[in-house]
């Protein structure tokens, strides 16, 4: 009996001890409200450029008040979901459309659409907005988007006497091939595919060519072709690896950092990145080196290709949507979306801030990259459910034996046909 | 014949074991290296291990871009707590599965098993709830808790095999010497087990100072963000990294864990029942 007050005193302080030490509830003087916004900036440019954007928000409007937290790209779908289950995510998140559908079907994220001011519905593009519309909610503002672009060590390709492509008149699929195999010299290869990840690549380049591969039939249920648009991308690129020789082999299994070493040495004429790699070759290149940005190859469908934009979404179990998205509204203001871009090397997807004369200059290649928006559409597959698992299972490995030369295009055919068309069927019944 | 047989025998084990020290040492001197250069050299097509124009730039870098003090002193609350106070628990739990078989010994060993079955994704949800129902989210105690219960387990196991290399016989000597049950554990278990505690408490510190996972998902603000947390900022989409200021962290994060090892190797390693027991 002696020991319950004992016992007591210490369940006590063991409470107290723990409320001391836990986090606050996240509400702060009476009447004002309090935002969290997770934000996956990371480049120093950017993180400054989003926290400055808080500062000035902040400042302006002291009955909202924004605190910034910065996530990380690795793990953010676990951690989100986690977030969200638990009642517990931020007010405003930042993340990419390909990452949404889960989010958006699972009843995570808010509808925007009575929610968005018709300045920013009507600032970015029909297209953009297809990235992050799900049946028939939008579920995410698309902001920042990345094209993929050709960075060509300037020495070689003038020495070569090829043309130079514009986003005018870049080169076909064909000429793109003849190139390679005019830049490939002793030591020196045309191209490097970065090709660690291949499907999204392949899928997202292939729609220059006419390319689709995913069909979406009346009844809304999506089955896989492949037909001749689909052969061009990836048919060009085995070719070059196999049978020209004018693309690196050992780059197939790389990620884009990893060919830049080659390409500052001169061992690649041309690597095809995405648009944000500039500032890794600006701060990495050796002194005295040249390079440039061109547009990739067109074909059948001009310059399309597919990007998955990152995104600013609202959680639906935020008890103040309407100020997160006046918050949203605020940060994707024409110069705040151009300051955003530039912090992160990407194009932004509002028209009004495309037109900024920053974003149009030849310095580091800003003016190519900006000429490819227009052709700019939503990544194939990115809302079909059961895409991951035919990317992960069906898609990945066959493409990486196809372009290793292992495989033909029958084979690549039937399994991305066959047995991608099994893996979509268990998911659309 | 033997004889040469057995040089032989050495110097493929002396070969094996330079092999796997490189092996070990390889990514830790590419990390060191890296942490040095500057970024143009990281670019270069023919690396080189020492850097040829050394800077702390990166250095410099990682600590103005992110809070890596703030985040080293969670980090070292988090890890040291959790390896107390897993110590504490799994000593006397070990001494009894150890010294006594029964029921509860096989539970508990069962139960070691199982745990480590469990991947982190299929238990974050529920733990997530647990904690937020306690308001241990977004708190370290709440992280120090969830380390404490990941780390027991292997602990308990761990513990329990020190306690069986500890002869009974000394116990029991004691015992004939008129030593009560807490004596004898204190005055002659307990220092025996001593290297077995500080290797197990270096186990529930490393595991904890490492972890990632649970911290991102449990800590929201970043005062509370522990060191893994903090150096996924310099990670970006893709696999794309801020190389330079990323090795220079990662470098600096893995300091603590080396100087504990240096430290404190000579205790693990000690004869833990040298000259104990005469056969």
């Amino acid at each position: 009996m002696r020991r319950l007050p004992a016992l007591r005193a210490a369940v006590t302080a063991l409470a107290l001890l723990l409320a001391g030490c836990s986090g606050e509830g996240g509400r702060g003087a009476q009447g004002v409200v309090r935002l969290s916004f997770q934000s996956l900036a990371w480049q120093k440019e950017s993180v400054e450029a989003n926290r400055q954007l808080v500062r000035e928000w902040n400042a302006a409007h002291p009955d909202i008040q924004v605190d910034y937290v910065q996530g990380s790209w690795d793990n953010v779908h676990d951690q989100l979901l986690t977030s969200f289950e638990g009642g517990e995510a931020p007010d405003i998140i930042h993340d990419a459309s390909d990452d949404l559908a889960d989010f958006a079907y699972g009843g995570y994220l808010a509808d925007l659409r009575t929610l968005l001011p018709d300045r920013l519905t009507g600032d970015i593009p029909r297209r953009s907005w297809a990235t992050t519309t799900f049946g028939d909610g939008v579920y995410g503002v698309p902001f920042l988007q990345e094209p993929k672009v050709l960075i060509a060590n300037t020495k070689i390709l003038k020495s070569s006497g090829v043309r130079i492509p514009t986003p005018g008149n870049p080169w076909s699929w064909p000429e793109f091939r003849q190139v390679t195999g005019k830049l490939t010299k002793k030591g020196t290869y045309g191209v490097a595919w970065p090709l660690k990840e291949p499907v999204s690549v392949t899928l997202n380049l292939g729609l220059s060519a006419g390319g689709q591969l995913f069909h979406r039939g009346a009844d809304g249920k999506v089955t896989i072709r492949f037909g001749e648009g689909d052969r061009v991308m990836p048919g060009t690129v085995r070719d070059q690896v196999n049978s020209q020789r004018s693309a690196a082999r050992s780059a197939l299994g790389m990620g884009g950092s990893d060919t830049l070493p080659g390409f500052f040495g001169g061992k690649y004429a041309m690597v095809p990145l995405g648009f944000s790699y500039r500032q890794q070759v600006v701060e990495q290149a050796p002194e005295g080196f040249e390079w440039t940005v061109l547009p990739p190859p067109a074909g059948r469908g001009g310059l399309a290709q597919g990007v998955s934009p990152q995104t600013l979404s609202v959680a639906e179990d935020s008890p103040h949507k309407e100020e997160a998205v006046q918050f949203i509204d605020f940060l994707l203001r024409p110069a705040n979306m151009v300051r955003l871009a530039r912090g992160d090397w990407m194009l932004p997807t509002g028209t009004e801030a495309l037109a900024d004369p920053a974003l149009h200059t030849e310095e580091d290649g800003w003016a190519t990259g900006t000429a490819l928006a227009r052709a700019l559409r939503p990544a194939p597959a990115q809302s079909v459910r059961g895409y991951p698992e035919w990317k992960d299972k069906v898609a990945t490995p066959a493409l990486q034996e196809y372009y290793s030369g292992a495989i033909g295009t029958e084979e690549l055919k039937k399994r991305l046909v066959e047995d991608g068309n099994r893996v979509l069927a268990r998911y659309q019944r | 014949m033997s004889l040469r047989t057995g040089r032989t025998a050495r110097a493929g084990q002396y070969a094996a074991l330079l092999c796997y020290l490189v092996f070990l040492a390889f990514p830790f001197l590419w990390l060191v290296s890296t942490a040095f250069k500057p970024a143009r050299e990281l670019g270069s097509l023919h690396p080189t291990w020492i850097p040829e124009d050394p800077t702390l730039d990166n250095f410099r870098q990682a600590f103005d871009e992110q809070p890596l003090l703030r985040a080293a002193a969670n980090s070292l609350t988090a890890a040291l707590c959790a390896a107390l106070i897993a110590v504490v628990i799994a000593t006397p739990l070990a001494y009894v599965t150890a010294r006594h078989r029964g029921r509860l010994s096989t539970a508990a060993t069962g139960w070691v098993v199982v745990s480590q079955a469990f991947p982190f994704v299929l238990v974050i949800i529920p733990l997530f709830l647990v904690l937020k129902h306690l308001h241990l989210i977004n708190s370290l105690w709440g992280l120090v808790l969830v380390y404490v219960v990941w780390s027991l387990p292997f602990a308990l196991w761990m513990l329990a095999g020190y306690v069986r290399a500890v002869p009974p016989e000394l116990e029991e000597a004691a015992a004939v010497d008129g030593a009560g049950k807490a004596r004898i554990l204190l005055s002659v278990t307990a220092p025996l087990l001593a290297p077995g505690i500080v290797a197990t408490a270096l186990f529930a510190f490393i595991t904890a100072w490492n972890e990632f996972f649970f911290a991102l998902v449990l800590l929201k603000t970043p005062e509370k963000q522990t060191l893994p947390v903090v150096l996924t900022h310099f990670l970006g989409a893709e696999g794309v990294a801020d190389l330079g200021p990323l090795a220079a962290a990662a470098f600096l994060a893995t300091l603590p864990s080396l100087v504990l090892f240096a430290v404190i190797q000579k205790r693990i390693t000690g004869g833990l029942t040298a000259g104990a027991v005469k056969n």
